[in-house]
């Protein structure tokens, strides 16, 4: 059966960035934000494959990203993420940073899934990653099911089988195990943590394919008008810098005697 | 203060450590609290804790029994209506990290997750950008759901009282909980409640001194020495992909390892880390650990250098292989 | 929701109008001007050829993974980024502003370890003996002006970077280009001795097109293929490069230095070796220097030699105490209109750095590379108007007419020789570039019949080291892996760098710190060393010394043969390709590199 799959995901810096915050008039941002390079969030990465991965084996199955984010950086991209697999973009001009509030976001992404033409609930598949690399709260994916009146949910999601029609899943949970569960069908909400398949390899032929729907998308994108209830006092990078004393020139013997005295303590 | 809710669940029957924690800062906050548990055994699990409380809530039965998004989610909605209180704290387990956003949803109400600190007054302390900077907030909409992460309060001590009232609770799930995958026991290498643990880096499957590399060498240390020290593992981006890329390196190695950037930010008491080379994104992994020493040829290392207690400038084959003989 | 989104695609051709490889200032240039044209509203709207009734189809493709990972900052004059944005405000730009003093510094060596000619040195002492009357502090000496031909007053100072991923996000906003980054080009599409177009690295598509727009700077992969295939016009060669190497660098607190503040220096750290500081806004300042062909040592370092440099007392009382927030590399082609291509042919057009826009008299490229891509843009928009085939004919009638008409022509040719002079010794480099640039060209120092080429250590450091201890360099270097020029330079009196962490840091960690180098798993390495046995019998090893990156590196297996090469430090600036003495490295399409949108 063809499944509608919608991924959810924003952008991030580039993860190798250092980071810093400021005060900016409209709340916490980071400095330079507009200046670091952007990524599609990861996780929001490992969902959009994991979706590629499974429209390939559905005939007829489509892809929908959702994507709220500044849409000139959205753009920018998209211009490496549409080469890896097909989709379609339903753009959301909007705030880049990690400080908006995770339910007005989940509102924003909502109600743009909801307006999807076509859309079919008994197909319907929301893909996001589990928490963002910016706000890191691992709640919008949840909420966003909640507005769509989805209850079957789930979350940190590393695979997805079908078994003849039902939906396998396996989960995170504590310890580095997993729980599996057995969804007899969609729709259902999945907000993947890394999954098991590599990032794919650039295909230039898909991202042209991509690109044909989605530069008019980008460029008639609205403002996602986002509310926020929260207020922030302080956002500060933490104290990190630490005394380190430095062991040089000491047979490993030693040096292993040493921490092995420390690992008993 | 407004009224406090501590909401828990069971684990086989029992609180979970996370829970007792949450308990104890309710207990720090100093304001009147109820209690309220779901999960297998939930009613004799929230009367073992409920001195103090003002009153206590349970939801249980065989389908609250397991960890689900749509039971968890109705049933923590109705302990939370069922008790009134404006304020909630949880235990930031999967379980609750799952069903807790989309509660606050139905509830109309906020959530806050990750959540490592909290005063009287309500200001919730929490990390943005995978653990690189900390912030201080509040809210105003209620019900507020604080989620807060495990290992970082002190444990209440638990405190028998009243029995629970128990609420029923009805829903209906098109999803059953078939089973939990472990890895094998031999190769069971994450372990969040140890003491200890063991970052391992790429550096462990480049050139050594020789020309050669020593990947399986490597390995068979690395892991030797987890088990020995019932030590968790965790490793460094580079080295979990190179896993993936299906190179003959580390093959126990899985993204559940990985620590910093997009992986996990465990808490342990003490830290390891060996043939790590890099930067602060790197070491957000490890933001947590109390105590931190590194091996590393390079005594400028940024992933060791004012970031750790002790630096080891020393071939780290060389100093686990000595470590072996003496564990 | 409709089921159209195709799920796979084969590698079919694809068919453009016009197709551009790299995206930098040249290209900026040509996608402003040339989608602004295709905008203006007319009776007879520009059409494509390829798909008639849409606009032209035009697609860019860029190595690296962002179009803002550009390695260089820039001081310019801006006369063309100007007329393109005549209402330019760099508070629209990060890191951007007006250049608002220049000076002109001559460093003076503290350490006495650089090789200074004897005459320098003499003027050395004699600067010292009269410090006081000279104005010298913290030995260097601020020239009492700076010659006409090299200020840069009433211009800009950007990070390329940023500047680039304004232009790009403004240009694909109009819909009418696509800029496709992380996507490298392996070739010209040749096709009975014209260009049809190009073929791409990742899956060998062919992208068809009537127009090859090549833009992709002083080592890019096509431009060198289409040399390869075409050759030189006569009398033109490549023979002058420089690498150079930067740091953005935090200033510290202390530091009072204004925004707009430029220093260019020179003497130090070695006398061919020019500098630079710029102050951005926000406390931020570009400092690096240029480490060129004609420098003759056979161990020259950029990185060793940048972290001397931050430490001359002149610069170090402002830097000190600063940390590094991105740093990096690349080449520079200074051959300038010597080292100028066949700027077009059937179906191909070339702007940019490759095109031999730089001129290095002035010390200018970025601003002539976009004026060679706003002269090919509108020579394009004539050419669709005028119904006129893309053919030798019509682009040399319109684009190449265009630029011999203009003033980076003129000015080109008053650069031409101003650097001879350098080949035959420092001094008689300044004198040469003085002679050339006061007198508008008319005078310069002729070119000596054999250019200066690296040498061996033993005829470098002659009177300064022993055979012996050049070879105890040697052997130590390999035994330990090495590159040599550490050794050689501790043993000429370099001081040892003392790292701080912040600013002073190994090379390693500045390739972490500065902006992390990323290469990616589905390419092959794309650095190849062709002949092992070149490699065996090389003495110098110039490719070890100089890679910018430690990415080619003293094979553990060989010390003494084909170099190992780790393409995850590969910062992509190519300065291999032309230190091989034998042409002995094969530098392909790949995409990764640094990435930094600071520099």
């Amino acid at each position: 059966m063809p499944y509608q799959i919608v991924v959810c995901g924003g952008l991030a810096p580039d993860p190798l960035q250092t980071l810093e915050p400021v005060t900016t008039p409209t709340g916490p941002g980071l400095k330079n934000e507009m200046m670091l390079p952007a990524v599609f969030d990861p996780w929001a990465s490992h969902a959009l494959y994991e979706a590629a991965n499974l429209a390939k084996q559905h005939a007829g199955s489509t892809i929908k990203v959702v994507s709220l984010a500044p849409k000139a950086k959205l753009q920018q991209v998209m211009m490496t993420v549409a080469q890896k697999v097909p989709f379609e973009l339903v753009p959301l001009d909007g705030p880049i940073g990690g400080f908006t509030d995770a339910a007005s976001v989940a509102a924003a992404l909502a109600e743009a899934i909801a307006a999807i033409p076509g859309l079919d609930h008994s197909q319907l598949l929301v893909f996001g990653g589990w928490e963002s690399a910016t706000r890191g709260a691992g709640a919008v994916m949840q909420m966003v099911g909640e507005k769509l009146g989805i209850t079957e949910q789930f979350l940190a999601v590393d695979e997805l089988q079908i078994d003849g029609g039902a939906l396998v899943i396996k989960e995170r949970i504590e310890g580095g195990r997993h729980q599996v569960s057995r969804c007899s069908a969609p729709p259902a909400v999945l907000a993947w943590a890394t999954g098991n398949l590599p990032e794919p390899a650039n295909h230039p032929q898909t991202g042209m394919a991509n690109m044909r729907a989605m530069m008019p998308a980008l460029q008639k994108a609205k403002p996602a008008s986002l509310t926020t209830a929260l207020t922030f006092a302080q956002v500060a990078l933490p104290a990190v810098t630490r005394e380190t004393r430095i062991v040089k020139d000491v047979p490993a013997a030693d040096i292993a005697r040493e921490i092995a005295e420390w690992i008993k303590q | 203060m407004e009224k406090v809710l501590v909401l828990m669940h069971t684990v086989e029957g029992a609180l979970p450590p996370a829970a007792l924690e949450t308990l104890g800062l309710a207990q720090a906050l100093g304001a009147a609290f109820d209690g309220a548990v779901v999960g297998a055994g939930a009613g004799a699990a929230a009367q073992s804790v409920s001195g103090g409380a003002a009153q206590v809530f349970a939801v249980e039965g065989d389908a609250f029994a397991q960890s689900r998004y749509a039971t968890d989610a109705a049933a923590c909605q109705a302990l939370i209506q069922a008790s009134g209180a404006q304020v909630v704290l949880a235990p930031g387990t999967m379980r609750f990290a799952r069903a807790l956003p989309g509660v606050a949803a139905r509830l109309n109400g906020a959530v806050e997750t990750h959540v490592v600190g909290l005063d009287e007054s309500l200001n919730v302390r929490r990390w943005y950008y995978r653990q690189r900077m900390e912030a201080t907030l509040a809210r105003t909409a209620r019900p507020w759901i604080i989620v807060v992460e495990p290992g970082s309060q002190p444990a209440a001590a638990a405190q028998a009282g009243a029995a629970a009232q128990t609420v029923a609770v009805s829903v209906e799930t098109r999803t059953e909980v078939t089973g939990v995958v472990s890895p094998p026991a031999d190769q069971q290498t994450i372990r969040p409640d140890a003491p200890l643990l063991l970052v391992a880096g790429a550096g462990w499957t480049k050139k050594q001194k020789d020309g050669a590399t020593h990947t399986d060498e490597g390995g068979n240390l690395i892991l030797n020495f987890v088990q020995r020290t019932q030590s968790s593992l965790g490793s460094s981006k580079s080295l979990v992909d190179l896993s993936g890329e299906g190179q003959a390196v580390l093959p126990f190695l899985t993204h559940l390892h990985q620590v910093g950037q997009t992986g996990s930010t465990p808490r342990h008491r003490k830290g390891l880390a060996t043939c790590c080379h890099g930067e602060e994104p790197h070491v957000v992994g490890w933001r947590f650990i109390s105590e931190r020493r590194a091996v590393n040829l390079d005594a400028a290392c940024g992933w060791a250098r004012g970031k750790a207690d002790v630096l080891y400038v020393a071939d780290a084959f060389e100093v686990m292989r000595e470590l072996e003989k003496l564990l | 929701m409709n089921p159209d989104t195709p799920l796979s695609i084969d590698a079919k051709p694809l068919d453009a109008d016009i197709v551009c490889t790299g995206f930098g200032p040249a290209m900026g240039g040509f996608l402003t001007t040339l989608t602004r044209g295709l905008q203006e509203i007319s009776e007879t709207p520009i059409e494509s050829r390829a798909m008639p009734g849409l606009p032209p189809q035009v697609i860019c493709y860029e190595r690296a993974d962002d179009i803002a990972f550009g390695v260089s900052g820039v001081v310019t004059r801006a006369r063309a980024i100007k007329d393109s944005f005549p209402e330019l405000n760099p508070e629209e730009i990060p890191m951007s502003t007006r250049v608002k003093e220049e000076k002109l510094v001559y460093l003076l060596d503290p350490h006495g370890a650089s090789r200074r000619p004897a005459l320098m040195k003499l003027g050395d002492q004699v600067f010292r003996a009269v410090s006081g009357l000279l104005g010298l502090e913290h030995d260097g000496f601020e020239l009492p002006y700076c010659p006409d031909f090299l200020h840069k007053k009433d211009g800009f100072i950007f990070s390329l970077g940023q500047f680039n991923q304004w232009v790009g996000q403004q240009v694909m906003m109009t819909g009418l280009a696509q800029i496709w980054p992380s996507t490298p080009v392996a070739a010209p599409l040749m096709e009975d001795g014209k260009v049809a177009g190009v073929v791409l690295a990742a899956d060998g598509t062919e992208v068809r097109a009537s127009l090859t727009v090549v833009g992709d700077g002083p080592v890019g992969q096509v431009s060198r293929k289409l040399d390869e295939q075409l050759g030189m016009p006569e009398g033109h060669r490549r023979d002058e490069w420089a690498v150079g190497m930067k740091m953005v660098v935090e200033l510290p607190d202390h530091c009072e230095l204004p925004e707009g503040l430029v220093f260019h220096t020179l003497g130090y750290p070695e006398p061919e070796i020019f500098g630079f500081f710029y102050v951005h806004p926000g406390r931020v300042a570009s400092v690096g220097i240029f480490v060129p062909s004609w420098l003759e040592s056979p161990v020259r370092t950029a990185y060793r030699y940048l972290q001397h440099f931050v430490q001359h007392p002149y610069l170090w009382r402002y830097l000190k105490g600063g940390r590094m927030r991105s740093w990096g590399a690349k080449s520079l082609l200074e051959s300038g209109r010597r080292g100028e291509p066949f700027l077009a042919g059937d179906g191909f057009a070339r702007i940019g750095e490759n095109s031999g826009s730089t001129n290095v008299l002035t010390g200018s490229g970025v601003d002539e590379a976009w004026l060679t891509g706003t002269q090919l843009a509108e020579a394009v928009l004539e050419i669709y108007r005028e119904g006129l085939p893309f053919t030798k004919e019509s682009l040399e009638a319109k684009y190449v007419a265009r630029r011999r008409a203009s003033w980076l022509e003129r000015e080109s040719k008053v650069a031409e020789n101003a650097r001879n002079g350098f080949q035959r010794g420092v001094l008689q480099g300044f004198l040469g570039m003085g002679l050339a640039g006061l007198t508008g060209g008319g005078f310069f120092m002729p070119r000596p019949k054999h250019d200066a080429e690296p040498r061996k250590p033993e005829e470098f450091y002659v009177g300064r080291l022993s055979r012996s201890e050049i070879e105890r360099a040697k052997a130590r270097a390999e035994r330990e892996g090495k590159p040599l020029h550490d050794q050689l330079m501790d043993l000429c009196g370099w001081p040892a760098i003392e790292y701080d962490g912040q600013l002073l840091v190994s090379h390693q960690d500045a390739l972490l710190m500065g902006g992390k180098v990323q290469a990616s798993g589905e390419f092959p390495n794309h650095v190849v060393f062709r002949q092992s046995q070149v490699c065996r019998t090389c003495e110098t090893h110039l490719c070890v010394e100089i890679c910018s990156g430690e990415a080619i590196h003293v094979s553990a297996e060989d010390p003494a043969g084909v170099p190992g090469f780790d393409r995850e430090k590969c910062v992509h600036c190519g300065a291999c390709l032309w230190n091989c003495p034998e042409a002995n490295i094969e530098f392909t399409a790949a995409p990764g590199g640094l990435h930094s949108a600071e520099n």
